[in-house]
């Protein structure tokens, strides 16, 4: 997928792989990789400006934790946060819904 | 996530040894990723840890994968994307060097706008000298037969209390000093504003950067050291050979630029004394 279209959408995707549960930036971005079979595929780097938004809107938290003997931020969904993704998620069928109307699908 | 790397033991048998398996072309990145990171020194640091070891999972997932150090090195680092796909911004100010940009055009700012400042208030020094002890001590009238009569209208038009030509020519440059040294003084707050402004966004401190803490007021202190010492040279010349004659111009120079350089001896005291009560703290391992 063009990775103009996915970093429109980052913010929603990131928030919907912490739904499963808290991670790190490698373990996030690789859970998206592994969610999509591959399809999104963006330098891995992506994520950190994004998770950091999402922290600083309130979205996430964070917290640093020792995982595999190294010091890692743990980012997991708020309460905010769930309710973003519920209504983003809302928006994101209702649009393509339409789209695939107009396409005949 | 499991970390194959570990379950493989390759990565994990060269920390234990103390050998950094990311090795150069991860390390060569973090320190772009450094010199390129804006924000709080916490911020920063937090940034760099989390990068660090992303890369590090990186370059053991490469490992385990069956690649060789340096190609699993160059692996990682070209996954991760560039520096400014990290700090998320596109413009010029993402290369390497925007720090030390950033830093110049903060010293810049800093110590060209205390030095206009140090004009400025030289001015004022030089109308109380001129007050005090005639405008001629201030500056020296041009020699007889250097102005025409033209010149002499003109400068009379301008000084109506003026008895004479010199007086009135006297009268003028006194006017154009302040005038412009005004100026100055106007123009160098203007730059301390700029400097303030940049200063709270940018958030820099010399311990992120390629300059050390203090620079930038060690700069500032010498060259206002040296003008200090230049202008009260050529005052001193002035009263010995010119009989005082234009000296009082140069010796509020002088003045200034010793307040100057008090100012930046002061504030290079205060950043160095606060390096030493709150060290750069370390990057998280």
């Amino acid at each position: 997928m063009k990775s103009e279209k996915l970093k429109g959408n980052l913010d929603m995707l990131l928030l919907a792989v912490l739904a499963a549960g808290p991670g790190h930036g490698y373990s996030i971005i690789t859970r998206l990789r592994e969610r999509s079979d591959g399809a999104f595929d963006l330098p891995e780097g992506t994520v950190y400006p994004a998770l950091h938004r999402l922290e600083a809107a309130g979205l996430l938290d964070s917290s640093w934790e020792v995982v595999a003997g190294r010091k890692r931020r743990m980012y997991r969904l708020t309460a905010a946060g769930q309710e973003s993704l519920a209504e983003e998620a809302r928006q994101w069928r209702a649009f393509t819904g339409s789209i695939a109307m107009v396409l005949g699908g | 996530m499991r970390f194959i790397g570990w379950r493989f033991g390759s990565g994990a048998s060269e920390v234990h040894r103390g050998v950094d398996p990311a090795g150069a072309p991860v390390e060569e990145y973090l320190d772009r990723l450094l010199l390129t990171l804006s924000g709080s020194p916490r911020q920063v640091r937090h940034t760099l840890a989390e990068v660090e070891a992303h890369l590090h999972d990186a370059v053991a997932e490469e490992t385990a994968a069956g690649k060789s150090r340096p190609e699993a090195e160059a692996a990682a680092v070209a996954r991760i994307g560039s520096v400014c796909d990290v700090t998320g911004r596109r413009s010029a100010f993402g290369r390497p060097m925007a720090a030390l940009l950033r830093r110049t055009a903060l010293a810049g700012s800093l110590i060209g706008g205390v030095g206009l400042v140090a004009v400025g208030v030289s001015g004022a020094i030089a109308r109380a000298l001129a007050a005090m002890r005639g405008g001629s001590f201030v500056t020296a009238p041009f020699p007889p037969g250097s102005y025409t009569r033209a010149d002499c209208a003109r400068w009379l038009a301008g000084n109506p209390a003026a008895h004479n030509c010199v007086t009135a020519m006297i009268a003028d440059h006194l006017g154009d000093i302040a005038l412009q040294s005004y100026a100055a003084g106007i123009v160098g707050l203007l730059a301390l504003t700029a400097y303030w402004i940049m200063r709270r966004r940018w958030h820099d401190r010399g311990t992120l950067t390629a300059l050390p803490v203090g620079s930038a007021e060690a700069a500032g202190g010498l060259l206002a050291l040296l003008v200090a010492i230049g202008t009260l040279g050529t005052g001193i010349n002035a009263e010995l050979v010119q009989r005082g004659q234009g000296a009082g111009q140069q010796f509020s120079l002088a003045l200034a630029a010793v307040a100057a350089a008090m100012f930046f001896a002061i504030r290079l005291y205060g950043a160095v004394r606060s390096r030493r009560v709150d060290p750069v703290p370390h990057v998280a391992s």
